[in-house]
């Protein structure tokens, strides 16, 4: 059996040189991973851009909800960080959190207190600083108590509008190159290509993985986590939406089930990142506090600290046993990145 | 009585003895330290990590505990002193004795700031640079040292940006080169890069806590962090980059002069690509002409040639790391315990020992 398989393996080697041959698990994930997230953003975003045509009031349930949705789509497509998503910086522009030196806030206010006449092209919004755009910005906007009530309202309006639907047009810009070029690029690798081998698509999508594990962790929970002696829940990723443990489980679910698409056969593997993935997402739920609020207090300190710890046992998994099976460098120095 | 008295013959002893340490101190060079070519940082089969001195021969010399692993190290350019650096963002530096092993001093990165794994001396010995991070203004300092008082923090600076990495002293002058990065980090999230939409790299020179001249990149290569540095005898600068951005990218090697524009090496797009977008050491060749990078990721190593500015030649070594420059030889390590000295024209010099060398190999100019 092991001399049949060397057999065919010489015989492969040849034919691998010139052109790749179709690879199942590629396709696999483009259709039932990726772009069903991108076009779920694209609606959702939509929705939300119409919406606030409608109603720009920053406490209207309406449009605070259509904000939710919108935002959940990201957060579950957020990992996915490489093509499309970088282009012209969309994926900043929809995102632009940490925000360590309170970048966003800063702009806000000034195209609030200015009422700069930028904000009444959707376009030239596109211009402003990346800092007030997308999601993170919206969220100032509809809940922070100061900038929700800034500047003249119908300047608030306006802002409020031309954000929505600049989140909504570079949302619809990402879906259109995954549509008319990325999900052919990925799945038609070849020696000029963007991509010359599967092996270099599947490890695109690994590193989507990890370093989406890897900013859960260390962003999401380690902002507010801070340190023992100074912790910081002012840092924790949209408390004022009372979104951020929302968002750890929707990047979970999403991280989940891209791992259960790389991990493919191997069952062994997929079982313990099934467990893995499901007691994370069971501690945060017993955690029970939306903003990690609970960082400050030793008693429930612990809790957050388990569940980081958590994740890290599953960026552990996924950079020992599923990297090596994608052909991801593991040496001592290769994974240092230094 | 008796006791006191034998405490007193005891001190004098010990006084006598400092005296006598102290006259020899002055004197050890590196020849007693076994005359290393290199030092570099490694782990070893049991866990442990160490510094180890090189010979010429690619023999180890020395091999000396660290309480954590290391990434690069300083050398002394007179004493056989070396400062091992904890891998960012690490908080100590050690100052290690090479003769007895002695730990002679510990630096302690101040409150708020972390160490970036680099330092450098400057050329008469007295004083150590440190790349350092002030991490709650977002701000690459330099710490600076007194290697003649018991390695005392005795001043700061500006580095001239964000996240220096390499910083190195141009020969026959006061000047430091620091490679600053661009990439913002905060202890508490990790390696996290918190600034990939915004970074602005850059190449500053620094004389007297002074940024004096500051070399940029075209602005389509914001994302490509400078991060380690190569200096030739005529002052040439060069410097290794590391792609943050999508798709491809068009050079990951660069040579700079004050005074002049950056200029970038080029290859084939293919080649580039074969580096994974990572260089994690340089080297320059001591005519100035090769420059020789790695990429561990890409399992790679490659050589470009100054005058063309173009590719030269590309081996594929596993988990390869650790360049420097000997002569017109270059030696090269990896994380599989390979260690090669490439010599022109001549079979190459090749060892494999049971470590796992770290990311750089710091040349000892001082023998």
């Amino acid at each position: 059996m092991k001399r049949l398989s060397l057999i065919m393996a010489i015989m492969a080697a040849p034919a691998l040189c010139l052109a790749e041959t179709p690879n199942i698990l590629i396709p696999g994930i483009v259709d039932g991973h990726i772009l069903p997230r991108f076009q779920a953003l694209s609606d959702s975003t939509r929705a939300l851009s119409e919406t606030a045509q409608t109603d720009c009031d920053p406490t209207s349930e309406g449009l605070r909800a259509a904000y939710g949705t919108a935002f959940d789509a990201w957060v579950s497509a957020s990992h996915l960080r490489f093509g499309p998503s970088e282009t012209d910086d969309r994926a900043f522009a929809l995102a632009f959190w940490p925000d360590s030196r309170g970048a966003t806030p800063k702009a806000l206010s000034i195209l609030l207190s200015q009422q700069d006449p930028i904000v009444s092209s959707v376009e030239d919004y596109a211009q402003v600083s990346i800092a007030a755009r997308g999601f993170y910005a919206l969220e100032f906007l509809l809940y922070d108590d100061a900038l929700k009530v800034a500047g003249e309202p119908s300047y608030h309006c306006q802002l409020v509008q031309t954000i929505s639907a600049d989140i909504a047009a570079t949302s619809q810009n990402i879906l259109d190159d995954w549509q008319t070029t990325y999900a052919t690029t990925t799945q038609n690798p070849s020696p000029d290509g963007l991509y010359r081998t599967n092996e270099e698509v599947l490890q695109e999508m690994f590193k989507s993985l990890s370093a989406g594990l890897q900013f859960t962790s260390e962003s999401r929970l380690g902002r507010p986590l801070g340190t023992f002696d100074r912790p910081r829940p002012a840092r924790a990723e949209v408390r004022r939406s009372g979104r951020s443990s929302e968002h750890v489980k929707l990047s979970l679910q999403s991280l989940q089930d891209l791992a259960a698409f790389l991990a493919n056969d191997n069952d062994d593997l997929s079982v313990k990142l099934a467990s893995g993935f499901n007691l994370t997402l069971s501690q945060l739920s017993d955690l029970d506090d939306p903003t990690f609020a609970s960082v400050s207090e030793p008693q429930t300190r612990i809790k957050v600290e388990i569940i980081q710890q958590s994740i890290e046992a599953i960026r552990t998994l996924v950079r020992d046993e599923l990297g090596p099976t994608l052909g991801v460098a593991a040496g001592f120095n290769a994974l240092d990145g230094d | 009585m008796a006791i006191d008295m034998e405490a007193s013959n005891k001190g004098r002893r010990q006084f006598l003895g400092g005296i006598f340490a102290a006259s020899v101190v002055s004197q050890v060079t590196w020849a007693d330290a076994g005359s290393p070519a290199f030092l570099s940082a490694a782990a070893k089969p049991d866990g442990r990590f160490v510094l180890c001195g090189i010979g010429e021969d690619l023999q180890i010399c020395f091999e000396r505990p660290l309480p954590a692993r290391g990434h690069a190290a300083a050398a002394h350019p007179m004493r056989p002193e070396a400062v091992a650096f904890a891998r960012r963002p690490g908080t100590f530096a050690i100052v290690i004795d090479c003769v007895t092993g002695q730990q002679k001093a510990v630096l302690a990165a101040p409150e708020q700031r972390h160490f970036y794994g680099h330092g450098a001396f400057s050329s008469d010995g007295r004083l150590l640079f440190t790349t350092e991070n002030d991490y709650e203004a977002g701000r690459g300092r330099i710490g600076v040292w007194d290697a003649h008082d018991g390695y005392n923090r005795i001043d700061e600076w500006d580095s001239g940006g964000v996240g220096p990495h390499d910083i190195k002293q141009l020969p026959g002058t006061e000047i430091l080169v620091v490679a600053n990065g661009g990439i913002e980090t905060h202890p508490n999230t990790g390696r996290t890069k918190l600034n990939i939409a915004t970074m602005a790299p850059n190449l500053s020179y620094v004389a007297d806590g002074r940024v004096i001249e500051t070399a940029t990149l075209p602005d389509e290569m914001h994302k490509n962090s400078i991060r380690h540095l190569a200096i030739g005898h005529d002052k040439k600068v060069a410097f290794g980059m590391q792609w943050q951005g999508n798709g491809p990218v068009a050079s990951l090697v660069g040579v700079h002069r004050m005074g002049r524009p950056a200029q970038l090496m080029t290859a084939s797009l293919t080649a580039i690509r074969d580096m994974r977008g990572y260089v994690g050491s340089i080297a320059l060749s001591s005519d100035g002409q090769i420059i020789t990078v790695t990429s561990p990721r890409g399992g790679l190593l490659q050589q470009y040639d100054v005058g063309s500015a173009e590719l030269s030649q590309s081996l594929a070594i596993q988990d390869v790391c650790g360049v420097a420059a000997f002569g017109n030889d270059i030696i090269v390590s990896s994380g599989t315990g390979e260690m090669r000295r490439t010599v022109s024209g001549v079979a190459p010099l090749q060892r494999h020992m049971d470590i796992q060398w770290d990311n750089h190999l710091i040349a000892i100019t001082g023998r």
